[in-house]
């Protein structure tokens, strides 16, 4: 039980539908993906697994191959608006069955057209059928009006501590270098806010002469300075967007303005943004401490070890209403958070929470003494200022008839039961929903569940994106119980947990989490003919309980350690919104040993190659103290930032073909990029690195640590197999499951 | 000895003082029976180039509820180094530094020739005058160009020292900071509105930490009492030639001037480091962009951006010489102060609309604009109003901003007519010593003998509540105080003061036999020196009783006519049209029952002596004045026109009681005529000069020749000429004249002919030409007839004699 840990990552389970032809054009399991790869047949099979029925999506995740159709007619089912997908059933040339409803529809002519082959003939042939993932353009009728214009606006809290951790360079730097690549088109509007005691707009009219700066003090009664060049053409007004960037940083170099309107910048920038819709990004440093929307410190510095964590909720609907209302004019806010104190991101959080927004977490920023955020700021800023981006957007998912979706998890709002608003789509945003089984589903062979993205692309056009997942049934809960995903149990658990401390506590969230545990395994083993001692579990739920007692010590639920509330209402967010793969990362981290990477072929994968290049495979390593020697050097992943721990005792040839120093001594105490040296160890790394960047949306930040390093607890802080003060080994846990399961 | 024609003109070149009576009667009762006030329209910075530089302090009265200022009025003991005041009869040691005074070494200030001289408190801190420009920016493209140039260009008439600052007003109003590096930077205020100092302040930013500058932290300046205790400097180049002046005492305690940097603020930068800056600023100055609908006004914050500009200068320049300059190209539609509302097809009030109590917004826009210009007076802030609209931009309702504070009030059709462009030049006019006109926070008290008590002022002032001993119960004016506050002041600025004799009937005609009237007036130059005027006047006492001829011989007909039409408009302001007339006819047939010769009843054998002849007539186009008859003129012009009547002095008002009419013609040189409608002629042209216009009318023969090119052949030169002549004479008063009257070139039967016509006395009209037929030899030479139903100056004269002479009366 101890090194249950597969060496080569842990295997994402497959679905197999009896219709052998299906089980290749399944949807990504990146995509779309269900707590189990069956479902029950009944509800009361489902409650007798005690596992939770839940779906994860990420749906606008970067593709690298997407089928984009542009046609006449988009056939979807007259009853429910299905999309024809690759699990319809064609009763003949003319006719298919939906899968979702059961109603028998006609194909129209034009459907007979294969778009690809530019041949008319089998319907199968047609890339709706043979993509489970697909992308229309959108004819008139999904339009209720023009397609918005990209539309970006930014927020800038220039209040004196703000200024001082030196964002606001490092911002208008970046943005400058990106200012290309801002997805958009001739249409692209964007507009600028700083505040702080004030409202700050800038006129960007093309035809001045320098950046017009009007400030607005009346904060109470906010209102816009001037009707129109507040947000501007991009394209037009590009020399005064430079010449602004340019000089913002320097116009706010010495200011002593204490206070941060930030709630009346947000009612002008929904002014500025609702007539077209578009993205409101927040950049925030402090507390917001006056005019609509003030808030006031309210977290107990000496209480964060407490086992009970009050104001993990909003102090103020403010905020919410606020999203609310963006929402409905096609508005999302994105904030980036930066605050060193106290900034109650429980309440700030509610503006991107419910407008289809995203959130970022910069603890402590500071452009001199905190490096690691600097670079984690500047790759997060990079990626955010050019991913792609999806305007005026709803998602509905839909499921085949006897299921029903009860919980959304996830930044969105909900329009109606099966319609989420988003005013704005990103690439990293995740999805999870809970679904209950309502009827037999005996009858059917299969379910599915499909969800319809439609967004208005950076170019004007409204497109929709269509992701079907089909899985086939199970009618025992032992087939039930092999069928478990138990990542995206984890995923799902951890956003029911966050629900759960919201609502009620987080000791009672704690508490679920090990109940799932003993409850699965109990059922498990009422399951198994023979009556057994000792704890076992099926090799696909073997995990399960790492990632659990790991998911009891994040950030977000871990109780009896220093945790500062606004890392953990932010961790909890998190939770609630990374697609899958990031999420087990951040609960827990793969860990390598890299002090001796052989390029040799591993036993149970066969050497990956990428291009010309050797890619080592190191096993991944439990996150445990013992795993990890003062002689060896560790990489560990944890998502946007991967940790370069370096022993004491590491062997000096590591330090210098790798790290390029002659010891241990001289490696410096900040490092953010390896060292280039022509030695094989170094090309190693770098090729396991460039490898292991490659697998997500952007580079994540390496950081070096040493082992004699003030930072230290950086690393340590994740070997969550360990026992703390406050928290059971891995080992432990287990006992106590044990203890439990009767 | 002279005759007291002479004699008012050398009073008025030396001191510029015009009194009612320049004899004064000794008792009250007897005072009360010359029907005219004795009052005098007073000067107190006339350009006087002879003045000598003082550059030390005035000798004070040591009486603390006197501190009249050492004057050549005063007895000197030469020997005992005493004066004796002239007002309170106190015995003053002269201050140490006099020491060396003698018969032969006097100071300036006790020569005759001096009896007004100037003072320069060289410890005083020195401020550099602060411009604030508040400009409308609800205008055409075109006007607003033209405006944007002409604000341009006055950068350069400033003086660079000054202090300048921008605000804009729309439907915002926009605070613009100055000298901004990289992006420029304002602040934006609803229009909707009304802030306090405060609030200003907080949301300038200007408060404490704000980084402001300028804050309220300036040291107090030198208000109050005029003149320091005594220490006057070295002997200045004011000292008479050959004389020591006062010597010894304290000598170079001082550095130079007691000059002082002002903090700047953001707001108000000194012209020389802004003036490139604020040229580009102007330039890119932007139409207000706010949509105006279909029907609708543009939303203009007129009072709400006076509000800030006020508020803006309370808390950074408090108690410095500022002007406002507001540029106003509509009236107020939105907000404090909004004289009218944005649907188009409610046009703003007439006098009708007044009279009918229908002008909604009038009485509460009033209000916000008194309580403005109170506040910018305590403040010793001007506010300029420069109107420029086809329209009214609500001038009755702002009316009090300029008027209490001694602001311009300038009325255009357009910022792009030369009536604005000339006139917003000669605000930085300069005089010959190459120094501006306009003073500033200027404060002018009065004091008399005791015989006398002052009942008020009228003029561009507000007063400043302060309530002497010589302080009448009798409120004529601006009244219960003894000094006014002028925050803006020209050199022709000219208030009218009115006195009252409290000498009782019987009691002996006080020591001297003369009376004794001073007028202290301290200010801001426009160097930023502050300066004390000082006057010092003096009139022989008689007994009206024995001695009435004596005090008949020195009425002052022109003062007399000019401070009567200050009571009669001062009075209509509040008053009802009618009664103000009936009040002007009551005083004047009391004047003619008073000092005409006449056998009672007998109205042929009525006569006046020839320094009275000519009152019955101003007094007859007086009431005939767009002063006083409101129905042809819109409200804005009533109150533009009784503006200029307040400030002006008496030979400028007198013109605008009544013009002066001149004829051209083959037969002889220019000559004045009657302004009567006789004098209009076919073969004549006239220049009418009524100080708002100049009429340049042809007659009908004339207009002909003009029609018919006459000008343009050789032959005709002298018909050139004769064209020309009038026009070059106009041109002089164009030139001149401060605000740039509209000129008018007009023609027998033209559509302008009108304001000729609306002024000549109506000698011959419809009416009474078939009254008179033609037995009335002034009608064979084929005067015009004039088509109104007003009685003509004979009917008037003839029902005034009738009136005077009667014993029912
Ligand atoms: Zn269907
Ligand atoms: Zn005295």
């Amino acid at each position: 039980v101890r090194n249950i840990l597969p060496a080569q990552g842990v295997e994402t389970p497959r679905i197999r539908l009896r219709q052998e032809h299906l089980n290749n054009v399944h949807c990504s399991m990146d995509i779309f993906r269900c707590t189990l790869t069956k479902i029950p047949e009944t509800n009361s099979i489902l409650q007798k697994s005690r596992l939770p029925l839940g779906v994860l999506i990420h749906p606008f995740k970067d593709l690298t191959q997407l089928p984009v159709i542009q046609c006449q007619t988009i056939v979807r089912c007259r009853s429910c608006r299905t999309y024809i997908n690759p699990f319809v059933y064609f009763v003949d040339q003319r006719r298919w069955k939906c899968n979702l409803c059961f109603r028998v529809n006609d194909l129209p002519d034009e459907f007979q057209y294969d778009p690809m082959s530019n041949s008319y003939g089998d319907p199968t042939r047609r890339p709706e059928i043979k993509n489970a993932t697909i992308e229309f353009i959108a004819p008139a009728e999904y339009m209720l009006r023009p397609p918005q214009p990209p539309v970006y606006l930014y927020l800038l809290d220039v209040s004196h501590v703000a200024v001082e951790t030196g964002y606001l360079k490092l911002f208008c730097d970046v943005l400058l270098e990106e200012l290309e690549k801002i997805p958009g088109d001739s249409r692209t509007q964007i507009g600028f806010i700083t505040f702080a005691s004030s409202v700050q707009f800038y006129n960007l009219a093309e035809n001045l002469n320098q950046p017009h700066q009007l400030v607005v003090s009346d904060i109470e009664d906010i209102f816009l300075p001037c009707p129109n060049d507040l947000l501007v053409n991009l394209n037009e007004s590009k020399r005064l967007v430079i010449e602004l960037l340019e000089q913002l940083p320097l116009r706010f170099n010495n200011t002593a303005d204490c206070n941060s309107a930030l709630g009346a910048a947000l009612q002008a920038a929904y002014k500025m943004v609702s007539p077209t819709g578009g993205r409101i990004t927040v950049f925030q440093a402090s507390l917001p401490n006056i005019g609509p929307g003030a808030l006031k410190p309210r977290e107990d510095p000496n209480q964060r070890a407490a086992k009970d964590v009050p104001n993990l909720n909003a102090a103020t609907d403010f905020y919410k209403k606020f999203a609310l209302d963006c929402s409905g004019q096609q508005v999302a806010v994105d904030l980036f958070l930066l605050g060193g104190q106290y900034m109650d991101i429980a309440s700030l959080s509610c503006a991107s929470k419910f407008s289809g927004g995203c959130m970022y977490h910069f603890p402590s920023f500071h452009y001199v003494h905190n490096l690691p955020q600097v670079e984690r700021l500047e790759h997060s800023l990079r990626r955010y200022l050019t991913r792609k981006i999806g305007f005026e957007s709803v998602m509905r998912i839909r499921c085949t008839h006897g299921l029903s979706i009860h919980t959304f998890h996830g930044n969105f709002f909900v329009r109606s039961t099966d319609l989420l608003s988003l005013p704005n789509i990103n690439p990293d945003a995740g999805f999870g929903l809970q679904v209950s089984i309502d009827e037999n589903l005996s009858e059917v062979q299969n379910i599915c569940f499909q969800a319809a993205l439609l967004y208005t692309s950076s170019k004007g056009e409204r497109r929709i994106r269509v992701h079907t997942m089909c899985l086939p049934i199970a009618s025992t809960v032992a087939d039930v119980i092999q069928s478990a995903d138990q990542q995206c149990i984890v995923g799902l658990l951890a956003k029911m947990a966050v629900d759960r401390s919201l609502h009620s506590s987080i000791s009672d969230a704690r508490d679920a989490i090990v109940n799932v545990c003993v409850d699965v395994l109990s059922a498990y083993k009422a399951t198994l003919s023979s009556a057994t001692s000792g704890l076992y579990a099926p090799s696909n739920l073997r995990l399960l309980p790492l990632y659990l007692a790991a998911l009891l010590k994040s950030v977000a639920f871990r109780t009896g350690q220093s945790t500062r509330l606004d890392d953990r209402v932010f961790a909890m967010n998190q939770l609630k919104v990374l697609p899958l793969s990031q999420l087990i990362l951040s609960v827990y981290p793969d860990m390598y040993a890299i002090h001796n990477l052989h390029d040799q072929v591993n036993q149970r994968n066969s050497a990956c190659h990428q291009g010309e290049m050797v890619i080592p495979q190191p096993p991944r390593l439990h996150l445990s103290a013992e795993m990890v020697d003062s002689s060896g050097a560790y990489l560990l992943d944890t998502g946007d930032v991967i940790y370069l721990y370096v022993g004491r005792n590491v062997h000096p040839a590591f330090i210098e073909n790798v790290l390029g120093s002659s010891n241990f001594q001289s490696l410096p105490e900040q490092m953010f990029e390896l060292p280039e040296l022509e030695t094989a160890e170094s090309e190693r790394l770098r090729n396991f690195l460039i490898h292991l960047q490659n697998q997500r949306p952007y580079p994540a930040v390496l950081q070096l640590i040493r082992e004699d390093s003030q930072i230290r607890h950086l690393f340590s802080s994740h070997l969550v197999d360990g026992r703390t003060e406050s928290s059971l080994s891995y080992y432990e846990f287990l006992q106590h499951l044990k203890n439990q399961i009767k | 000895m002279a005759t007291f024609q002479e004699y008012i003109q050398q009073n008025e070149d030396r001191d510029g003082v015009r009194f009612s009576w320049n004899v004064w009667p000794s008792s009250r009762l007897e005072a009360t029976r010359l029907v005219v006030n004795l009052a005098c329209l007073y000067t107190p910075l006339k350009e006087k180039p002879d003045l000598p530089a003082i550059t030390y302090d005035p000798v004070m009265c040591t009486r603390g509820n006197c501190k009249a200022i050492l004057n050549p009025l005063c007895q000197v003991d030469y020997r005992g180094k005493l004066w004796l005041c002239n007002f309170c009869f106190q015995r003053n040691p002269f201050p140490p530094q006099y020491a060396g005074i003698s018969e032969v070494n006097t100071p300036a200030e006790l020569h005759p020739q001096f009896s007004t001289i100037e003072y320069t408190l060289t410890r005083s801190q020195t401020l550099p005058p602060i411009f604030l420009l508040v400009v409308d920016t609800c205008v055409d493209e075109d006007e607003l160009m033209t405006l944007k140039e002409s604000l341009q260009m006055s950068l350069s008439l400033l003086p660079p020292n000054a202090l300048i600052g921008l605000i804009t007003f729309g439907k915002m109003v926009q605070v613009h900071e100055l000298g901004c590096e990289g992006i420029a930077k304002s602040y934006v205020f609803r229009g909707t509105k009304d802030f306090s100092a405060k609030q200003v302040q907080d949301m300038l930013g200007l408060g404490k930490g704000g980084g402001g500058g300028g804050g309220g932290n300036m040291p107090p300046g030198q208000m109050g009492q005029p003149g320091m205790p005594g220490m006057p400097g070295q002997p200045g180049p004011g000292m008479p030639p050959g004389s020591v002046g006062p010597m010894g005492g304290p000598m170079g305690a001082r550095g130079p001037g007691g000059q002082s940097v002002l903090p700047p603020s953001r707001f108000l930068q000194p012209v020389h480091k802004c003036d490139m800056y604020l040229t580009d600023l102007l330039g890119e100055l932007q139409r207000d962009p706010w949509p105006v609908p279909q029907g609708k006004r543009p939303l203009r914050s007129t009072g709400s951006a006076l509000s800030i500009a006020v508020g803006l200068l309370e808390c950074t320049f408090p108690n410095t010489g500022a002007r406002i300059m507001l540029f106003a190209g509509g009236a107020c539609s939105q907000g404090p102060g909004m004289v009218l509302n944005d649907d188009l097809k409610q046009p703003i009030r007439s006098h009708h609309d007044i009279d009918k109590d229908n002008a909604k917004f009038m009485k509460k826009a009033m209000k916000h604009y008194e309580a403005l210009a109170s506040r910018a007076c305590t403040n010793g802030h001007a506010i300029d109003i420069y109107a420029c609209a086809l329209d009214q931009t609500g001038l009755l309702e702002m009316k009090s901003c300029c008027n209490t504070t001694g602001g311009h009030l300038v009325m255009g059709d357009s910022f792009g007519s030369s009536l604005f462009k000339q006139t917003f030049q000669r605000v930085f006019a300069k005089d010959a010593r190459n120094e501006y006109k306009m003073a500033f926070n200027a404060l002018m008290e009065v004091k008399t003998s005791r015989e006398l008590k002052v009942c008020g002022a009228i003029g561009p002032c507000i007063s400043m509540n302060v309530k002497g001993p010589n302080v009448s119960e009798t409120e004529l004016g601006i009244g219960g105080t003894s000094q006014w506050k002028f925050c803006a002041l020209g050199t022709n600025t000219t208030p009218a003061v009115f006195f009252e004799v409290v000498n009782q009937h019987g009691a002996p005609i006080p020591q001297g036999g003369r009376g004794h009237i001073q007028f202290i007036t301290q200010y801001q130059h426009s160097s930023g020196q502050k300066r004390v005027r000082v006057t010092t006047i003096a009139r022989n006492w008689a007994d009206a009783v024995t001695n009435l001829p004596n005090i008949t011989a020195g009425f002052d007909q022109e003062a007399a006519a000019v401070l009567m039409a200050r009571l009669a408009a001062f009075r209509a302001d509040s008053d009802e049209g009618p009664d103000v007339l009936r009040w002007l006819d009551r005083m004047l047939i009391r004047l003619c029952q008073k000092f005409g010769g006449y056998t009672k009843d007998d109205p042929n054998s009525f006569n006046i002596a020839e320094n009275f002849s000519l009152y019955p007539q101003f007094m007859f186009h007086l009431r005939r004045s767009q002063f006083l008859q409101v129905f042809n003129n819109s409200p804005d012009e009533t109150t533009f026109y009784r503006h200029m009547l307040n400030r002006e002095d008496l030979t400028q008002a007198l013109i605008m009681v009544q013009p002066i009419l001149y004829s051209y013609s083959f037969h002889g040189p220019p000559e004045p005529v009657l302004l009567d409608s006789s004098s209009i002629q076919p073969d004549r042209i006239l220049l009418m000069d009524t100080f708002f216009q100049i009429v340049i009318y042809h007659g009908e023969t004339i207009a002909q020749w003009r029609a018919a090119g006459y000008q343009n052949l050789p032959e005709y030169e002298n018909f050139k000429q004769l064209l020309q002549a009038p026009v070059d004479d106009a041109q002089d008063i164009l030139q001149s004249r401060f605000p740039m009257p509209r000129y008018i070139d007009t023609e027998h039967g033209g559509s302008q002919a009108r304001f000729l016509l609306s002024k000549v006395n109506p000698s011959q009209t419809h009416n009474n030409m078939f009254t008179y037929g033609g037995s009335a030899p002034t009608h064979s030479d084929g005067g015009a007839p004039v088509l109104t139903d007003d009685v003509s100056l004979q009917v008037f004269m003839e029902h005034l004699k009738k009136l005077a002479v009667s014993s029912t009366a």
